[in-house]
């Protein structure tokens, strides 16, 4: 079995010796390039711009501004076109950095040094600098962001029965506004033959992506070939196709050349998203004896004044724990921002935040075991729709984690703990997220030399996609993993799940799984139904695949391999196709992710800066792939989430709202000085109510839960709560 | 970033001729402050003169104690005799950036290097350092990485060298030599608060440059420390940091010297925190004292409060881990 096998990425030696092609590596002849001149200011108009110095330097090919573009000819739908308003389509500036010039040179440097050669008279508006400065205008939005995801949802009498409630917990939690920050900025290669548009492209799906792009420009989707080999990280922030997907083409379009567009590492901070700020408040209301009774979580976000994105902290509120009276809201409210994007992991990074640290206090206040609280609270079917989960093991993930911490020689009693100056914590929390699933196409070819290729559009973002999928083929085939090549990446292949919404190993992996099914029964039916093969006459449903080729399940001396079950018959490949259909909303289990992390902080009492030293995590995904890539997928969502609880922040100037630290310099992210320890326990059971392969999506609950984890730690560590991420020393003095 | 001018010099007086002769030169060293900033558009050179070629990277013993160190000395110098001599220099490097960027910058660089504010390094926003007379944004805008000391109505911004709180800590001189000669000018006089000038950051004229630092032999230096407080545990600048040394005879401080980073656009020496320590015995009370001492007078920002109390800490830190 290969399925499961703690093996390296298939592309590891590509990528550690510089082989791997990114899109930005992607050489065409002639090409072009350009740079995007992000607005100045962050509210008002483009009162004139002169590009007449820009259009005379050296090199450069076009100028391209609100006044000369092109038409789109349509625009396409959101969300994943990342904003709803085309760019260079008006004067009207709604946010800082917001481009509003494009500059096609013959060489990046040129098409650089041009812009800083336009001239902008803008006319100034007051600007909505912050979440804080427009929170009282916070609504629920008309237009639905996220179709998805209600804005409200409410069970019973949650007010009534929190009145009602003897004990209750009724805090406000603020989470910071967050950068992707991956390592690859953005990039986009556009080159026109006709109507006909091939477009590389960092994105997180081919298929997805293509359409917008199509649409956009009037032409058929069959015209446009979209490509991404390997995305350097994206965490979300290439699941959307943002303005300079679009300005490529129509620069290509103007200059009659390939154009490419590299986004700057300031650009990643401003042009492609971010987690949009929160402010929520919970409020709790308990028995004595720790059942909840009431639970009312209410969540705003910063959104732009374009769009109307939620980041949607309470949407997974109602399904987490047995509250009979429950109220969830989302709201928004329009700051002079760009629009935020789905990051790692939308909406319940940050509504687990304010939940898991509620519930803390909570048990703090009952004088309980916080995990004990959780188990009390424990939603054996799904609380919203009554159904049965579909493969939960979240008791399991308490009692396994708890225990490789050593949560049971925690005393309770917040400072207790220390060791020399170190004051030492010990906290914990709980993680959920409901379990997304799209049809996704596979095929898998068998060949005449023994080997297998995968072919579907999926894009290898670095989470293993194209290991374990080629894996599930290796199983399906009776091939070593060694033996499966994958064509990945291209629209023109089978359509993959986009590789976000942890939907890589559910649906692609399910389609690659019942496309080697195909192939083998393929495989078989020519054997049985060949004179000249040992297999003839068998019974097909007694043939299995073994060790690169073909045998009967009781005999297995009787067999044959596929290359000589191939050249015999003189057929190049075999194929199979994959086809998975979720079985949607109608399925008769609820299928979500779960998860519980315990943090060790140690925080000097001088000098208080949190370290943590120890962090568990126990996951419940179903069937684990690879041992390897999980646990090195689930690490890294840890680490992310570390980041956001001790020192990310897109700090928005307070006047003008522009985000002042677009910089690796300026915007924290943890270095490998700050991570401890992390252990990560996969409580597994095949979940094959999910899909016929039994694995749910890790990429995301990986990173629910983390921030309160720490949060509750540096609570018991100090006996201070804070409330508001990130955790930097200045809120500890 | 502008088109220029690219020169390697092959020895001082090339150097001096072309910065004397071009309104628009600059020096390269390391390049890793200078290739940002014009990245950025903050700086624009016309012509680049590239000092890698001019030696200067000499670490040199003097005979009568004390030791220069070429301008071109890399952040990386990991001299076993400079450790034990002045400590405090070596943590401070350390300390600094990253071991890539160590290797790559150089002494003069990083005593010339530009304030990290915000403000300062984003074209967007006004400010008085870049642009003279435009205005400061950060007055308004977001002080919690600003100073608390020496501070003017027309700038807020820090100096961020770690280095430079150790020469502070040192009373290092800065040797300089330009068209018009040769001048040694002590680190704490080189770099200059903001006052109604923000766009003078130093002493260092048009037509100098920077060949090294010299580091006097002084009773203190063999026992000095430097404390780097920050946001991550490597790799950031400092939020506050502290360079202290001290000179203990008979169970009496004698001399000492407090000099504070990420405090004020120089490298901060603290007189009164010096004051307290000197004539004392180094207990608990008096490294409580000198660190009140190191906080008083200061004034915070609007989100800068918290470095005052960090000021204090640092300081006991420093002298406590001294032993
Ligand atoms: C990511 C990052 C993190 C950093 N973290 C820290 C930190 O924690 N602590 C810290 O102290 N520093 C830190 N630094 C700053 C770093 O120390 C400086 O960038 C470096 O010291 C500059 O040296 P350089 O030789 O590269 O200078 P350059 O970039 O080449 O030049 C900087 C300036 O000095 C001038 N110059 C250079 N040499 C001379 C000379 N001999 N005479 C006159 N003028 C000269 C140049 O004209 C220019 O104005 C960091 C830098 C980066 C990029």
């Amino acid at each position: 079995m290969a399925i499961g096998k703690a093996i390296s990425r298939v592309e590891a030696g590509d990528k550690v010796t510089g082989a791997a092609r990114y899109t930005e590596d992607v050489r065409v002849a002639e090409t072009a390039h350009a740079v995007l001149l992000g607005s100045a200011i962050s509210a008002g108009r483009v009162r004139g711009i002169d590009t007449r110095r820009a259009e005379r330097a050296p090199g450069v090919l076009a100028v391209i501004t609100h006044l000369n573009r092109p038409d789109f000819a349509a625009v396409p739908p959101t969300p994943y076109t990342a904003e709803g308003r085309m760019p260079l389509v008006d004067d009207r500036i709604h946010y800082a950095g917001q481009y509003i010039a494009v500059v096609v040179a013959e060489t990046r440097e040129q098409a650089e040094h041009a812009a800083t050669l336009v001239v902008v008279d803008y006319h100034r508006t007051s600007p909505v600098p912050t979440l804080d400065a427009a929170l009282s205008q916070a609504y629920i939005p008309r237009e639905n962001g996220l179709a998805r995801v209600p804005s409200e949802y409410r069970r019973g009498n949650a007010e009534a029965a929190l009145a009602a409630a003897p004990v209750r917990v009724e805090e406000e939690y603020r989470t910071a506004a967050l950068s992707h920050a991956p390592i690859e900025p953005s990039s986009t290669l556009a080159y026109w033959e006709g109507d006909r548009l091939t477009i590389y492209d960092s994105t997180q799906s081919v298929h997805m992506h293509r359409p917008l792009v199509a649409i956009a420009f009037g032409v058929p989707e069959d015209r446009v070939r979209m490509y991404c080999s390997l995305v350097g990280g994206g965490f979300g922030n290439k699941s959307y196709s943002w303005p300079h997907v679009f300005l490529a083409p129509m620069a290509a379009r103007v200059v009659r050349r390939p154009v490419r567009v590299t986004i700057s590492r300031k650009q990643v901070f401003t042009g492609t998203g971010h987690m949009a700020a929160t402010v929520q408040t919970v409020r709790l209301g308990a028995d004595q004896d720790g059942r909840l009774r009431a639970l009312i979580h209410d969540s705003v976000n910063q959104t732009s004044f374009i769009d109307d994105r939620q980041e949607t902290a309470s949407a997974i509120t109602p399904y987490v724990y047995a509250v009979p009276d429950l109220y969830a809201r989302i709201r928004v409210t329009k700051v002079n921002t760009g629009t935020g994007g789905a990051m790692r992991t939308p909406g319940d990074s940050a509504g687990a935040f304010a939940l898991e640290s509620a519930l803390d206090e909570l048990a703090h206040r009952l004088g309980m075991d916080p995990l004990e609280l959780r188990r009390r609270n424990h939603a054996d079917v799904d609380p919203v729709s009554g159904r049965p989960w579909s493969g939960k093991q979240l008791l399991a993930c308490y009692d396994q984690a708890a225990e490789r911490f050593g949560w049971d020689r925690r005393n309770p009693e917040p400072g207790s703990a220390r060791d020399g100056d170190d004051l030492i914590g010990y906290g914990m929390a709980g993680g959920q997220r409901t379990e997304h699933q799209r049809p996704a196409q596979a095929t898998v070819d068998l060949t005449d030399d023994g080997t297998a290729v995968i072919r579907s559009s999926m894009v290898e973002i670095g989470g293993g996609g194209l290991t374990t999928l080629s894996q599930i083929a290796a199983d399906g085939l009776g091939l070593p993993t060694a033996a499966v090549t994958f064509q990945h990446g291209d629209s023109a292949l089978p359509a993959a799940a986009p590789t976000f919404g942890s939907m890589t190993s559910g649906s692609t992996g399910s389609a690659v799984k019942l496309a080697a099914a195909d192939a083998l029964r393929a495989a078989i039916d020519l054997a049985v139904g060949d004179r000249r093969s040992p297999l003839h006459g068998a019974d097909p449903d007694d043939v299995v695949a073994h060790e690169g080729g073909l045998r009967l399940r009781d005999r297995p001396g009787d067999g044959e391999s596929y290359r000589a079950l191939l050249r015999r018959n003189r057929i190049n490949t075999l194929r199979g196709d994959g086809d998975f259909q979720p079985e949607g909303e109608d399925a008769e289990h609820a299928m979500a992710t779960f998860g519980v992390h315990f943090t060790e902080v140690r925080i000097n009492r001088y000098l208080p800066r949190v370290r943590v030293v120890r962090h568990v995590a126990a996951f419940s995904i179903g069937r684990v792939l690879n041992a390897k890539t999980a646990r090195n997928q689930a690490q890294g969502g840890i680490i992310m989430r570390l980041g956001a609880a001790l020192m990310e922040n897109q700090r928005p100037d307070p006047v003008s709202g522009r985000f002042i630290s677009p910089a690796l310099t300026d915007y924290h992210v943890p270095v490998n000085a700050d991570i401890g320890e992390i252990d990560v326990i996969f409580v597994e059971e095949p979940d094959t109510n999910a899909n016929p392969l039994g694995a749910r999506g890790l990429g995301e609950i990986c990173a629910v839960g983390i921030c309160a984890s720490v949060a509750n730690a540096v609570h018991h560590a100090t006996g201070k709560r804070v409330r508001s991420l990130p955790i930097t020393p200045d809120k500890l003095l | 970033m502008r088109p220029f001018h690219y020169t390697r010099a092959g020895d001082v007086a090339e150097a001096l001729r072309i910065l004397s002769q071009d309104e628009g030169a600059a020096l390269i060293a390391g390049g890793t402050d200078l290739v940002t900033l014009m990245r950025d558009g903050i700086s624009g050179p016309s012509h680049l003169v590239d000092v890698n070629g001019l030696g200067l990277d000499e670490v040199r013993w003097l005979p009568g104690g004390g030791v220069r160190l070429g301008a071109m000395c890399r952040n990386a110098a990991n001299d076993s005799r400079l450790r034990r001599a002045y400590p405090v220099l070596s943590e401070a490097l350390r300390s600094g950036a990253s071991p890539q960027i160590r290797n790559r910058a150089s002494v003069g660089g990083n005593l010339l290097q530009q304030t990290r504010c915000t403000y300062f390094r984003l074209p967007e926003f006004a400010c008085n350092r870049r642009n003279a007379g435009s205005g400061c944004s950060a007055l308004q805008g977001d002080s919690h990485a600003q100073a608390i000391f020496g501070a003017s109505s027309q700038c807020v911004a820090v100096h961020p060298s770690d280095f430079s709180v150790a020469l502070q800590a040192l009373d290092a001189v800065v040797l300089t030599e330009g068209t018009r000669g040769r001048r040694r000018i002590p680190v704490d006089q080189f770099f200059r608060l903001p006052g109604d000038t923000p766009q003078v950051t130093t002493e260092l004229r048009r037509d100098e440059l920077i060949v090294g630092v010299e580091l006097p032999d002084s009773p203190f230096a063999a026992r000095s420390h430097y404390v780097k407080f920050r946001e991550r545990a490597s790799y950031a600048f400092a939020l506050v940091s502290a360079a202290v040394a001290v000179e203990v005879r008979s169970g009496t401080v004698r001399s000492a010297r407090v000099a504070l980073g990420g405090v004020a656009a120089k490298p901060w020496r603290s007189q009164a925190a010096e004051e307290a320590l000197v004539g004392a015995r180094l207990n608990e009370e008096t490294i409580a004292a000198a660190g009140d001492a190191a906080a008083r007078g200061a004034q915070p920002q609007r989100h800068n409060a918290y470095k005052v109390e960090l000021v204090r800490r640092v300081v006991r830190q420093a002298l406590s881990e001294l032993g």
